[in-house]
């Protein structure tokens, strides 16, 4: 039955040909240009001295750690907030899907535009303090000498930037997971939930019991899109403490491909690329392991 | 009956008080958008813009000269300008108020608090998208990026549909080998972090000439998004009822024509969706951009970089960015409702 329309092309594989071609050669050849390049010593031949000089770099431990702290920190805080959410959602209160499409707004907005909106805030006479003095924060926070005059966010150094780096995610993409999970949500059979409840679970139960493990595969879909972005961090932290202040895995990628130009600077930089590119498929191999659902992709 | 009560409103105080955390940093960078020079640089800044200025104006008989006073943030009224001549009066008020007023006009709103001898208060409206305008005037070649970021993401779809829409098609309608090891690969891709390829890929494509140019930008941002496209496609060209196909067949149409008339349309929206993603892919995009481009911009990159100027400058860089914004925005909330199918 399907002969006809087979016919329009001479043969299937003619479809897939292209694509196949395509990643090869701006794919495949640049992941395989990547760990070459990795490996080119400044005086020919090949050697583990790019990565070297890497390891023994300053920013190298610092960066590796930031990463991992901010992917792994923010999907957990991200996670359960956007859990909370999606369910407070799913109830179809009054109101819930205009609280949708106020949710929709973060995920829209280009990463270059956030650097400037938090940017904007963060400064000493930015909007975060000017919000503060006017709801009254600000006084409060001088009475009881937590601050002394207006906070200096851009001054925060170390973890505590990471942290107010992690905020500021959490503000930008819990709707997106939320999203997913919503979706999820709205698949599952309410059924299942009130036999548990019939059967005397608690609805804490019930949720534990049978509606996350229902949803287990939107769950998983939305953790590990999440963790892949997370751990590609830099432009917000370049946007507001601009490079080398709180280095990132991409960041590093980024400034020694960009910022320092020497010839040797392109290497580490691949080295960076290189092991930006091993974390996160160890982080995705690991992950799909441990959290081994079904393919999420099928019904 | 009362505990239902309570319980609904703490659900509305919760729900209230994240809308607003959503919406507040949003509200304040519009507003900056639209401020004047003199309202960038008070302190605490306004939440909602204000379209219109009130000047206090005043004449010293003694001096001869008008001045111009304005109630600042903390409320207190300033004295802002003096007053020798009224054409370099004009221009000030458009540099720093975003007023456009001609020297005549204030000359003639002026007189009558020289001849009642009064204080008085004028309003002026103020030019509302001057900002905007400054935008593309103080960041140089920010139109040309604009161009640029437009190009890239239509060469972005036409890659990732001709593709995408390729495989798609083939893993619904044809009976190929390996479909299983074919989806697989689209959602590998599709995770695929792109940044992490970008150096090496600089280096491949000055060798093909591509480097610096929007071709260059848009092959990169396909790699996830020809997996996303065949994922799509793949599920709504098994939807189509293929019936009709046959139908329009048996009743005399060719192949072409049925292709054509028939199943393009119906498959249309799922193009209309991964097109949307195609384009938001690219047009936020700022690494990738970076790496591979150098004189040939990006909006977003000139986004990106117009912090690094001067504070002076900010809120035509908050014009800018809400001009980034805006298509974003728009193709989000017109995929609304498929993003729930799509990881569903």
């Amino acid at each position: 039955m399907n002969e006809n329309i087979k016919q329009m092309f001479k043969s299937p594989y003619l479809l897939i040909v292209p694509s196949i071609l395509f990643y090869l050669m701006f794919w495949f050849f640049p992941v395989i240009l990547s760990l070459i390049q990795s490996l080119e010593a400044p005086t020919g031949g090949l050697s583990f001295i790019n990565y070297k000089t890497m390891f023994q770099g300053s920013d190298f431990k610092p960066a590796i750690i930031n990463t991992l702290v901010f992917a792994f920190v923010s999907l957990i805080i991200q996670f359960f907030i956007a859990l909370g959410l999606a369910l407070l959602i799913n109830t179809n209160f009054k109101g819930s899907k205009l609280f949708l499409f106020i949710m929709l707004i973060p995920m829209a907005l280009p990463q270059a535009a956030i650097g400037i909106m938090w940017n904007l805030g963060l400064q000493q006479t930015g909007w975060i303090n000017s919000l503060f003095q006017k709801i009254g924060l600000q006084s409060l926070l001088e009475t009881i000498k937590v601050v002394d005059g207006r906070i200096v966010w851009k001054n925060t150094s170390g973890m505590k930037a990471v942290f107010l780096l992690i905020l500021i995610d959490t503000w930008t993409v819990t709707p997106s997971i939320m999203i997913i999970i919503l979706a999820g949500l709205q698949n599952f059979n309410n059924e299942y939930k009130e036999a548990a409840l019939v059967f005397g679970a608690n609805k804490l139960q019930s949720l534990k019991d049978i509606v996350i493990p229902i949803i287990k595969p939107s769950i998983i879909t939305a953790l590990l899109l999440r963790l892949i972005s997370g751990l590609q961090v830099w432009l917000i932290s370049v946007m507001i403490f601009g490079h080398t202040r709180i280095p990132f895995l991409l960041e590093r990628v980024v400034y020694y491909a960009k910022v320092l130009t020497s010839s040797h600077s392109d290497k580490i930089a691949v080295s960076y690329s290189v092991v930006t590119l091993f974390i996160v498929l160890i982080v995705v191999l690991t992950f799909t392991k441990v959290f081994k659902g079904k393919d999420w992709r099928e019904e | 009956m009362n505990k239902n009560i309570v319980k609904k409103s703490i659900l509305y105080i919760l729900i209230s008080t994240i809308s607003l955390i959503i919406i507040i940093p949003f509200l304040y960078l519009t507003t900056v958008s639209f401020s004047n020079t003199l309202e960038v640089n008070s302190y605490p800044k306004r939440l909602i813009p204000r379209f219109r200025e009130t000047l206090v104006v005043e004449y010293n008989l003694d001096e001869e000269y008008y001045s111009i006073s304005r109630k600042n943030a903390s409320g207190s009224i300033e004295t802002i300008y003096i007053v020798y001549d009224f054409e370099q009066t004009s221009k000030y008020l458009k540099d720093s108020l975003n007023l456009n007023v001609g020297k005549d006009k204030l000359k003639e709103d002026f007189l009558v608090a020289k001849e009642t001898n009064e204080v008085i208060e004028v309003k002026y409206k103020k030019t509302i998208f001057n900002n905007y305008i400054k935008f593309f005037k103080v960041f140089s070649g920010s139109d040309k990026a604009l161009f640029n970021s437009i190009k890239a993401a239509l060469y972005t779809i036409l890659i990732s549909a001709t593709f995408g829409g390729a495989i798609g098609y083939a893993l619904a309608r044809t009976k190929i080998k390996g479909k299983e090891a074919i989806s697989m690969a689209t959602l590998i891709v599709r995770m695929f972090p792109i940044v992490s390829i970008s150096v090496p890929m600089a280096v491949l494509l000055i060798k093909y000439g591509m480097f610096d140019t929007m071709l260059g930008l848009a092959i990169i941002y396909s790699i996830p998004n020809i997996g996303l496209t065949a994922w799509i496609t793949r599920s709504i060209f098994l939807s189509v009822n293929k019936e009709l196909e046959e139908a329009s067949l048996v009743f005399g149409a060719n192949k072409r024509q049925t292709f054509i008339k028939i199943t393009t349309p119906l498959v249309l929206p799922a193009f209309a969706a991964s097109s949307m993603y195609a384009f938001i892919t690219a047009w936020n995009d700022t690494a990738v951009a970076l790496l591979l481009t150098d004189r040939n911009q990006t909006l977003a990159l000139v986004i990106h970089k117009s912090m690094a100027g001067s504070s002076s400058s900010m809120h035509y860089a908050a014009s800018g960015a809400i001009l980034l914004i805006l298509p974003a925005l728009v193709f989000t909330f017109l995929l609304k409702d498929y993003i729930n199918k799509l990881w569903g």
